[in-house]
C-alpha cells in the first residue's frame, strides 16, 4: 500500500491509538478506562487494514470490541463500587521503573533491526486463511472449538442458583 | 459462587409517573435482577375525601360525586348510588326509567371495556393499534352520551327515582347505527390479538389467580369470572329488570391475564345484545318518579350493589332522617381486586407485573375516592 | 453492466460517472493529495447526504408515522408543509432548540460520547453498499464481516447511554440491550454465513453479481436465512416486536430515559438510519441488490436498489404497527432454542447443495430446483421444530365459556394446555 492517504491514515491512527492507550492508564474511573480500551482496539484494527489484512481487522473488531469489551464492561458493572477505582496504589514506583526498562529494551531492538520493505503485497485473503485453518492447522482449530464449548458450559454451570440445581437432581 | 458475584435486591418504584399505571398509583417493587420478590402498593395520590364531603350535601347533590370516582364508567356509578337511595327511601322506578338505565349502563360497559381491553393491549406492547380502533368506537358512545345527558365523561344522568331527561329523538337511530360498527370493531380487535402468538405468550399463564384465592379475596367482575367462577350480580341478584333480558356471562379457564382479556371482549358483545333487546322492548310512560327536592329518607341503612365494568360496585348509605346521608361509603371493585396484586406479581418479572396491572383494569379514582 | 450504460457524466443510470469526472478534473489542476482528500468527502456527500439522509427523513420519520397512523385508523402528520412532508424538518428544528438536560449525578463524558458511537454504524455501513455496478464507495472484499463488526458498535453505545445516565430504568434498558444483542448475533452470523457459502464471496458487489449471474435472488434460495436475518436484525435494531430495550410502557424509554434535545434526536434519527442500513444490506444480499433480471439497463439501478430497501423497511414498519412485544426471557429463549438450530439446519442444507453443485459441475439451472426444494424444506423444518418445542396453538381456547346461571366455580373439563 502506498500513497499519501496511507501516511495520513497511519499517523492519525497512531495518534488515536496511543492517546487512548495512555488514557486507559491515566484515567481514574475504571469504566472510562474500558471505553478508551475499546478505542484502542478499533485503532489496532485500523492498523491491520493498513497492512492489507482486512479479514483480521474485521475479526479484531468482532471479537475484541463485540465480545471481550462487553465482557469487561459486565465484569466492571458487577463489582461493588469500592473496588472499582483506578486510583494510585503502592505499585506506582516499581511500575514506572519496569516501564522505563521495557521501553529501553524496545528502543534497542527497534534500532538494531533491519527494516526491509516487503516487495510484494502478500494479500492474505479470507480464502487462504480458511484453507490453512482446515488443512495445516486443523487440530488447534478443533481444540479451540472444544475449549470454547467447555467454557460456555462451565459459565452456565457457574451461575446456576441452588434451586435450579436441586430441580435438576430431583 | 453467589458470594463473589454480589447481587442484592433493590427497591424500584413503578409509578406514580409512569405511562402504564393507569392513573396515579405506585407499586414499590423489590426486585432481584428482573424477578420481583415483593410488591407493595401505595395508594392515596388521588384522595379527594368524597365520602366526607357527601355528608354535607343532599342526596341529589351527591350524584355528581359518584361520576368522578370511577370516571371511566360514570353511568354505572350513578346507577348504583340511585339504587341505594331508592332502597333506603323505598322509591319505585317506572319501567321506562329502568329500561333507559339498562341501556345506559350497558353502553357504558362497552365504553369502559374498550378502554380496559385497549389499555391492556397497550401494556403488552401492541403500539397503540388496538386501542386506537377501540377508541374510535368509544368516541361514538361518548357522543351518544353527550346527546342524552349533556356531558361525555361525567354524565350525571341518573336521578333518584329514574333518569334526568328522557331520550332525545335521534337516540334510537344513532344507537342502532352504532351497534353493527361496534361488532365489526370487536371482531377486528379480537382477530388482531386473540390468536396472536406473541400476545398469547405475553398474557397466558401470567398473573394467575386460582379460584379459591379469587373467592377468598372477594374479587369480582372479570377477575373473578376469569378464574372460572360463574358470578355476575346481574344474574345472581338482579336489579333494574335485568332478569327479563336474555344474555350469557363469559367465564374463563384458569384465571390468567389472557382469560380476563377474552372475557372483556365477550362481555362487550353480550352488552350489545342487551342494548338491542332493551331498545326493542322500550316501554312508554314517565322516565322517573317525582321525588321531593330535599329528600329525607327514613332512618336506616341500605347497601345496593351493581355489576360495574370492573366488578361489584357497592354503595352503603346510612340515613338519620336528615337531608344529607349520615354515612356514605363506596365499595370500590378496583381496590378489592388490587389486594391480590402481590400474589399475582411475586415471582414474575417487571414486564409481567405491568401486564398483571393492566389486566386488573383499575381506575385510581375509585380506589382513592 | 450492459452495453446501454455509458461513460458520459450526464448518464443518470450510473452516477459514478459524475464523481469520476470531478475527481479527474481535480487531478488535472491540483496535486494528487487534494484528490485524495476530496474523494472521501465526495463519497460522504454522495452516499450519505444525498441518498441516505433524505430517505431517512422522508421514509423513516414521515413515512413511518403516516403509515402507522393509517394502520391505527388515524392520519399521520399532515399539517406541516404539503401533505405534512416538512414534518421531519420541523422535528429537527424543535429538537435543536431544546435544552439537552444532563442529570447532575450522571457521567457526563459517557453520556456525551454515547450518541457519537451510535451515529457511526449508519454512516459507515453505507460506504460498502453497492448502489449500482460501479457506484460503490469502498468495495472491500470482507464487506459481510464488516457489517457484523459494525453492528457491535450500537450495542456498546446503548450500554454506555444506559449506564451513564445513573438511573435504574436506564440500567434495565442497557442490560436488556446487551443481553439481546449477544443472543441474536449468533443466528444473524449463521444466516449470513449460509449466504457466503453459497455465493463463495464475502464482498457485497460480488454477491450482487452472483445473483445477477444465476438469475435467482438469494431470498428464494434460502428463505429460512432471510427470515432469520429479518428477526435477528430487528432484534439488533430494537424494533418492535423486540424493542424491550426501549419499551415505553414498561421502563419508560429504557436507556434513552435521561436523554432530551438533540442528543435524543441523534439516537432516534440514527435508529432509523441504522434500520435503513440494515434494510439496504438485506436488499443487497438477499433481494438481488441493484439487479432486476435485466431491467437495470434501462431503469437506473440505484432506483431499483432504493425501492428494494424501502420495501424491506416497510415490512419493519408493518410489524411495528401490528405486533405486541415479547418479554426478555421469551426473546432469548426464542433466539437460542428456535432460531439457532434452524440457522444451523439452513447452513447445512445450503452447504450440501453448494457442494453438489460445484463438485459435479452441473449447470446454473439447478439453482431453481434447489430453491424450490429449500422452500419446502425450510417451511417443514420450521413447523416441525416449533411443534417439537411445544407449540400447540389448537390447545389454546380463544373464546371464553358462556353460562346462563350465576353460581359457584365451574371446573374446566378436559385439558387446556399450550402457550409458553
Amino acid at each position: 500500500m502506498d500513497g499519501a492517504g496511507v501516511g495520513i491514515a497511519f499517523w492519525a491512527l497512531a495518534f488515536v491509538t496511543l492517546g487512548a492507550a495512555g488514557g486507559v492508564m491515566v484515567s481514574r474511573n475504571l469504566l472510562h478506562a474500558v471505553l478508551l480500551l475499546i478505542v484502542t482496539f478499533i485503532g489496532v484494527a485500523g492498523f491491520f487494514v493498513l497492512l492489507s489484512a482486512e479479514f483480521i481487522a474485521m475479526a479484531q473488531i468482532v471479537i475484541y470490541v463485540g465480545a471481550i469489551a462487553v465482557l469487561m464492561l459486565f465484569a466492571i458493572v458487577l463489582t461493588p463500587r469500592t473496588i472499582r477505582d483506578n486510583s494510585e496504589t503502592a505499585m506506582v514506583g516499581p511500575a514506572i521503573l519496569l516501564g522505563i526498562a521495557l521501553g529501553t529494551v524496545f528502543l534497542f531492538v527497534i534500532y538494531d533491526t533491519e527494516w526491509a520493505v516487503v516487495a510484494s503485497d502478500p494479500a492474505l485473503s479470507a480464502e487462504d486463511l480458511g484453507k490453512a485453518l482446515l488443512s495445516t492447522w486443523v487440530l488447534p482449530f478443533e481444540i479451540a472449538s472444544v475449549l470454547l464449548t467447555a467454557a460456555l458450559v462451565g459459565a452456565i454451570m457457574l451461575v446456576r442458583t441452588s434451586e435450579e440445581e436441586a430441580e435438576d437432581d430431583a | 459462587m453467589s458470594e463473589i458475584v454480589q447481587s442484592e435486591p433493590f427497591v424500584m418504584n413503578i409509578g406514580p409517573q409512569h405511562p402504564s399505571t393507569h392513573g396515579v398509583f405506585r407499586v414499590k417493587a423489590t426486585v432481584d435482577g428482573e424477578r420481583i420478590i415483593d410488591a407493595e402498593m401505595v395508594i392515596g395520590y388521588l384522595h379527594r375525601s368524597m365520602e366526607k364531603l357527601a355528608e354535607e350535601r343532599t342526596y341529589t347533590q351527591n350524584i355528581p360525586f359518584t361520576d368522578r370516582t370511577d370516571y371511566l364508567s360514570s353511568m354505572s356509578n350513578n346507577l348504583g348510588y340511585c339504587l341505594a337511595v331508592e332502597k333506603l327511601a323505598d322509591i319505585e322506578v317506572p319501567e321506562r326509567g329502568q329500561a333507559i338505565r339498562v341501556i345506559m349502563a350497558e353502553l357504558q360497559r362497552v365504553a369502559s371495556h374498550c378502554m380496559g381491553a385497549g389499555a391492556f393491549a397497550n401494556d403488552t406492547g401492541a403500539w397503540q393499534t388496538p386501542i386506537m380502533w377501540f377508541m374510535r368506537e368509544r368516541e361514538k358512545i361518548l357522543d351518544i352520551f353527550e346527546m342524552t345527558s349533556g356531558a361525555r365523561l361525567t354524565c350525571n344522568y341518573m336521578r333518584i327515582g329514574g333518569v334526568a331527561f328522557d331520550l332525545p329523538e335521534s337516540f334510537e337511530e344513532e344507537v342502532r347505527a352504532f351497534i353493527p360498527a361496534m361488532r365489526q370493531t370487536i371482531d377486528d380487535g379480537e382477530g388482531l390479538l386473540s390468536g396472536n402468538e406473541i400476545f398469547i405468550a405475553r398474557a397466558r399463564n401470567v398473573a394467575v389467580v386460582p379460584h379459591e384465592m379469587a373467592i377468598n379475596a372477594s374479587l369480582s367482575g372479570p377477575m373473578l369470572r376469569g378464574s372460572g367462577v360463574a358470578w355476575d350480580i346481574r344474574k345472581a341478584d338482579p336489579y333494574c329488570g335485568y332478569e327479563q333480558y336474555d344474555f350469557e356471562i363469559p367465564i374463563g379457564y384458569q384465571g390468567d391475564a389472557y382469560d380476563r382479556f377474552i372475557i372483556r371482549i365477550e362481555e362487550m358483545r353480550q352488552s350489545l345484545k342487551i342494548v338491542e333487546q332493551a331498545l326493542d322492548g322500550l316501554p312508554g310512560g314517565p322516565h322517573s318518579t317525582e321525588v321531593p327536592l330535599a329528600l329525607r329518607p327514613p332512618a336506616g341503612e341500605a347497601y345496593a350493589r351493581i355489576e360495574s365494568p370492573r366488578g361489584e360496585l357497592g354503595y352503603y348509605l346510612v340515613s338519620d332522617e336528615g337531608p344529607s346521608p349520615y354515612r356514605f361509603h363506596i365499595r370500590p371493585p378496583s381496590l378489592i381486586n388490587l389486594t391480590v396484586l402481590r400474589e399475582m406479581t411475586v415471582g414474575g418479572s417487571i414486564a409481567d407485573a405491568i401486564v398483571a396491572l393492566g389486566s386488573i383494569d383499575i381506575v385510581v379514582g375509585e380506589i382513592d375516592r | 453492466m450492459g452495453p446501454l450504460v455509458t461513460d458520459h457524466w450526464y448518464d443518470l443510470r450510473d452516477l459514478s460517472n459524475i464523481s469520476r469526472e470531478i475527481l479527474e478534473g481535480i487531478d488535472k489542476v491540483a496535486p494528487s493529495e487534494v484528490a485524495y482528500i476530496v474523494a472521501p468527502v465526495l463519497g460522504f456527500v454522495a452516499f450519505f447526504l444525498i441518498f441516505v439522509l433524505p430517505s431517512q427523513l422522508i421514509v423513516g420519520v414521515y413515512g413511518e408515522r403516516r403509515i402507522i397512523g393509517r394502520m391505527q385508523a388515524r392520519r399521520g402528520p399532515n399539517r406541516v408543509g404539503p401533505f405534512g412532508l416538512l414534518q421531519p424538518i420541523a422535528d429537527a428544528i424543535k429538537l435543536l432548540q431544546k435544552e439537552a438536560l444532563t442529570p447532575k449525578t450522571a457521567d457526563r463524558a459517557i453520556m456525551w460520547a454515547a450518541p457519537i458511537f451510535f451515529v457511526a454504524p449508519a454512516v459507515l455501513l453505507f460506504a460498502t453498499i453497492p448502489f449500482g455496478p460501479r457506484m460503490i464507495f469502498a468495495d472491500i472484499p470482507v464487506a459481510l464481516i464488516y457489517f457484523i463488526a459494525i453492528s457491535a458498535l450500537p450495542v456498546l453505545a446503548a450500554f454506555m447511554a444506559g449506564w451513564g445516565s445513573n438511573n435504574k430504568y436506564s440500567l434495565y434498558g442497557a442490560m436488556r440491550v446487551v443481553a439481546m444483542s449477544v443472543s441474536y448475533e449468533v443466528p444473524l452470523v449463521l444466516s449470513l454465513l449460509a449466504v457466503v457459502v453459497f455465493s463463495s464471496t464475502m464482498s457485497l458487489q460480488g454477491i450482487v453479481l452472483f445473483q445477477a449471474d444465476v438469475n435467482l435472488w438469494l431470498v428464494f434460495m434460502m428463505p429460512l436465512a432471510f427470515l432469520i436475518y429479518f428477526i435477528s436484525v430487528s432484534a439488533e435494531l430494537n424494533r418492535t416486536p423486540t424493542d424491550i430495550a426501549e419499551a415505553e410502557s414498561e421502563i419508560v424509554a429504557g436507556y434513552l430515559t435521561e436523554y432530551s434535545g438533540m442528543k435524543w434526536g441523534l439516537f432516534y434519527g440514527m435508529d432509523i438510519g441504522y434500520a435503513l442500513a440494515a434494510s439496504a444490506f438485506a436488499a443487497t444480499v438477499f433481494l438481488g441488490g441493484w439487479s432486476m433480471w435485466g431491467l437495470e439497463e434501462w431503469v437506473p439501478p440505484w432506483m431499483i436498489f432504493i425501492a428494494k430497501t424501502h420495501l424491506f423497511y416497510f415490512v419493519f414498519i408493518w410489524t411495528r404497527g401490528t405486533l405486541p412485544r415479547l418479554r426478555i426471557d421469551q426473546l432469548m429463549a426464542f433466539a437460542w432454542k428456535f432460531l439457532l438450530p434452524l440457522a444451523v439446519f439452513n447452513l447445512f442444507l445450503v452447504s450440501l447443495e453448494r457442494l453438489l453443485w460445484v463438485e459435479n459441475d452441473i449447470g446454473d439451472g439447478i439453482v431453481f430446483a434447489f430453491a424450490a426444494g429449500n422452500l419446502v424444506a425450510s417451511a417443514a423444518a420450521a413447523y416441525l421444530w416449533a411443534r417439537l418445542l411445544g407449540y400447540r396453538p389448537e390447545r389454546i381456547p380463544t373464546k371464553p365459556r358462556l353460562v346462563r346461571e350465576a353460581g359457584g366455580y365451574v371446573p374446566v373439563e378436559g385439558q387446556t394446555g399450550g402457550g409458553e
